[in-house]
């Protein structure tokens, strides 16, 4: 940065102070508090469908995670076809991304903008642009933890 | 915006009102949330009371552990307990030393050992049913046999 600085005109010097002086302070302690209301939100929502599906169907603690995660999805989907988990996120922001419902958002919201390009080449080649990456992460960082696991088994370390 | 949060709200108030009905089993509906300590119970009438009483205060006399159901069968005695909250990391560790003492403490019996909620809640469910008499003896062991497959389900 100072390097930079120093290779920059007199000109440039006073440009970049000027802008310096009337750039808007981020507010990191407001959206801190936003995010972690929003995030926590969505949380309660989780664990109180995790406990619908304990007190009425035969889901235990272990795999109750399974539809709970899928009912947050396709919920965050519904919201944002109907435009409001956009606002959730222009409020929240982090804390509406970083839950699994962000993913939901991620995939329809591509899906949605893509749209006019047809269900094939648009919706369908562009709704997991940027979940994509999320599910082969998932996907591939699963497969190495469960190769580790595997051949601690073998060699008898677990 | 403001008809589907209203929609949501009513949805809300519904889904509330419809959780205050049949308010004989109060317990097991809040069973999650709050501590029960339900009384323990034995399927065959009269067989093993003290027993099973005995068995309940010595799990609850684990520091970890909170809240215990101890329901006692023909064959097999199911002890469920929760575990404090910050306690949590070393629910293995609990379960192991809980299993190591019941097992020295009564070697004739057979413990199924659970700290899951599902299990929790349907136990209380079962000691509640068996309490208002909706349960007979031999349905009340189906129903303890079918809990028990659920926690080896679970391994």
């Amino acid at each position: 940065m100072a390097s930079n600085q120093k290779n920059m005109t007199p000109q440039q010097q006073k440009y970049q102070q000027l802008q310096q002086r009337h750039e808007l302070k981020r507010p990191v302690l407001k959206n801190c508090i936003r995010a972690f209301w929003v995030g926590g939100l969505i949380c309660i929502v989780g664990q109180a469908i995790s406990y619908f599906y304990i007190y009425f169907f035969n889901f235990t603690e272990q795999n109750v995670g399974n539809p709970t995660v899928a009912t947050m999805v396709f919920l965050s989907m519904l919201l944002t076809g109907f435009g409001i988990y956009d606002r959730l996120g222009q409020f929240g922001g982090a804390g509406s991304a970083v839950p699994v419902t962000g993913f939901g958002n991620a995939v329809i919201s591509a899906a949605i903008e893509h749209r006019t390009e047809g269900f094939v080449l648009g919706v369908g080649g562009n709704m997991f642009k940027l979940a994509g990456s999320v599910i082969l992460f998932g996907v591939f960082s699963a497969f190495v933890v469960a190769l580790i696991k595997t051949l601690l088994g073998m060699w008898g370390v677990l | 915006m403001v008809y589907i949060i209203r929609l949501m709200l009513i949805a809300c108030v519904i889904l509330m009102g419809s959780c205050s009905q049949d308010q004989n089993e109060k317990d097991s509906q809040l069973a999650l949330m709050k501590t029960t300590n339900p009384n323990p119970i034995v399927t065959e009438q009269n067989k093993g009371v003290d027993k099973v009483k005995k068995i309940e205060k010595e799990v609850s006399s684990f520091d970890e552990i909170y809240d215990v159901a101890v329901v006692k069968g023909k064959k097999a005695t199911l002890v469920v307990y929760k575990v404090k909250h910050m306690q949590r990391f070393n629910m293995k560790k609990i379960e192991a030393n809980l299993n190591k003492t019941l097992e020295e403490n009564y070697p004739k019996e057979n413990f199924t050992v659970s700290s899951d909620y599902k299990i929790f809640l349907e136990a209380v469910r079962l000691v509640e049913r068996k309490n208002t008499g909706k349960l007979s003896e031999k349905q009340a062991e189906k129903r303890l046999n079918e809990i028990i497959k659920m926690t080896s389900d679970m391994k």
